[in-house]
This record gives C-alpha cells, sequence and structure tokens, in this order.
C-alpha cells in the first residue's frame, strides 16, 4: 500500500485520510504512549477520594520528567500560585489530554482500510494527540527555534535519526489537517461577510 | 502631587472592585507550528484568521504575546483551554507587566 497523502477536505466540515498499515501502527503506537504517559502522573492509591471526585490532586509540584513538564506546564510564573493552579486543574487537564489520545486511538483501531473520516471536533482532538505527541518528542530530540543541525546531521545509525522522521512526519500529517480546516474557516468567514 | 494621590486612589479602588485586568500570555515554542497556533487561536477565542495570524507572530518574533485580557477566573480558564492545546501559556496581572 502507498502511503498516505495527508487528510483532505471531503465535502463540508470533514477531513478525510487513508494511512498505510504500518503508518497506522506508528501512530496507534504513539497514542498509547502518551496515554501511558500521562497515567504514570496519577498517584497509586495515595490519593484522597474525596478530593479526587472533585478533581482536587495532590501534585503542586510540576512534574520531573520533562515531557510530562511539558504536557502539564505551569500556569503562572509565581510558584505558590502555580501550586495552587495545579492542585485544582491538573488532573482535568490530564484527562482531557487523554481524551484526545483516545478518540484518535480509537478512529485508527476502527477503521479496517486505514481509512478516518472526521468532523470537525474529532478533527480538533486529533489535532491536539498529534501536537502532544510532537511535544513530547520535541523535547527528547532537543528541537530548538533556531537552528536543528544536531538533528539534520544525525548518523544514519542512531536511533534518534528514526525518532526524529517521526517527528517530521507528524509535523506534515498535522499540517495537512490544518490546511483542510482552515480552507472550511476561511470559507465560513467568506459566506458571513457576503451575509452582512 | 495630586496627580499622584488620583493615581493611588484609582489603583486602590481597582483592587477592591476587582477591575485589575489579568492577562494571558502565550510564549514562543520552538515545537508547535505557526500554522497550528494561528489555528488554536481562530478556535478557541474565535479571532479572525488576520488577528490569529497577528498574535502568532508576535509571539514568534517577540518571545510572547498577550492573547486575551479579563478578570483572574477568567484568564484561569483560557490558560487551560490553551494547555490542553498544548501552547505554552500563563496568566499575570495586566498591571505588573
Amino acid at each position: 500500500m502507498t502511503t498516505t497523502e495527508g487528510f483532505k477536505r471531503h465535502g463540508n466540515h470533514s477531513y478525510i485520510v487513508q494511512f498505510a498499515s504500518s503508518e497506522k501502527e506508528v501512530l496507534l503506537n504513539l497514542c498509547e504512549q502518551i496515554i501511558e504517559l500521562l497515567a504514570e502522573r496519577v498517584d497509586h492509591g495515595h490519593e484522597d477520594p474525596l478530593a479526587a471526585m472533585v478533581g482536587i490532586t495532590s501534585h503542586d509540584s510540576p512534574p520531573e520528567d520533562e515531557v510530562l513538564h511539558r504536557l502539564l506546564p505551569n500556569a503562572y510564573a509565581d510558584q505558590v500560585d502555580a501550586s495552587e493552579f495545579r492542585r485544582y486543574t491538573e488532573s482535568t487537564l490530564r484527562a482531557k489530554k487523554q481524551a484526545h489520545a483516545i478518540a484518535m486511538r480509537i478512529h485508527l483501531k476502527s477503521s479496517d482500510d486505514g481509512i478516518v473520516d472526521l468532523d470537525h471536533d474529532s478533527a480538533n482532538a486529533w489535532l491536539g494527540a498529534i501536537n502532544d505527541i510532537r511535544l513530547a518528542l520535541g523535547v527528547r530530540l532537543k528541537v530548538e527555534n533556531n537552528s536543528n543541525e544536531h538533528l539534520e546531521l544525525l548518523s544514519p545509525d542512531d536511533p534518534l535519526r528514526g525518532v526524529y522522521a517521526v517527528y517530521t512526519w507528524m509535523g506534515w500529517l498535522q499540517e495537512t489537517l490544518l490546511s483542510a480546516l482552515i480552507d472550511d474557516v476561511d470559507e465560513d468567514e467568506e459566506s458571513q461577510l457576503g451575509n452582512s | 502631587m495630586v496627580k499622584i494621590a488620583d493615581k493611588v486612589e484609582e489603583e486602590i479602588r481597582a483592587i477592591f472592585s476587582g477591575d485589575t485586568p489579568w492577562v494571558t500570555i502565550v510564549w514562543d515554542d520552538p515545537v508547535n507550528l505557526q500554522t497550528y497556533v494561528v489555528y488554536v487561536f481562530m478556535e478557541l477565542f474565535g479571532y479572525s484568521k488576520a488577528r490569529a495570524t497577528e498574535l502568532m507572530l508576535q509571539v514568534h518574533n517577540d518571545g510572547k504575546a498577550i492573547v486575551s485580557t479579563g478578570s483572574r477566573e477568567e484568564m484561569e480558564h483560557d490558560v487551560a483551554r490553551l494547555h490542553e492545546y498544548g501552547l505554552w501559556a500563563t496568566l499575570q496581572r495586566g498591571d505588573q507587566l
């Protein structure tokens, strides 16, 4: 099977893509890793069940793991405010990020022929999940703003070379979905202007 | 003198009335694609493509941009939504910029 051509617009607010089975496997694997990584952050039996019910966690300091820290960043520069905010909101943020990755996983799992057809909301879930995967890979690859020469010049036997290839491919895939979505928004804006 | 006193009075009134505006700041990030940042601004804040692009470029060129202004609660809500979509955002009092 040939490799995917990325997302295409398919009628209004519908976005379609076909993955080769190898691509589908890579994406499923990445989704599962994000889901697991976020699950690691949950305390193992140390939570106050009542507090957990209303979304309060015992986490008031940022994750030590660099990737988790990037996925669950501080909301305030001030440490006291940041801790307080984290205690009340981090579990919700984790759940939302997991929900994005789980949605992506279900779409992939339930597709026999590698074709995935997304509506606007599920496209947003995919964008969020793809972005979390890119953030995770980007932290591990030490991606920087200006120069990524250290990644361009990796030797063929360096395992990070493969990781970098996946990272750039995920960026390309996200870009194809974005351009399909933004085409729709453009048309909506134009039709609104036309109506006014 | 009078002018300073007026300003102090104004500030005190703002503090007690809870009117001090807070701001949401998005910081530059080497991973997030420019198109993605534009799309998230459009989707979360309902900004036009032109406005969202302007803010994205400000983040990219200046390292940060104020993307929304309002009460502390509103800004906490905005930051939480930006974090959900992987943008690097913080909130702070608007008078402490």
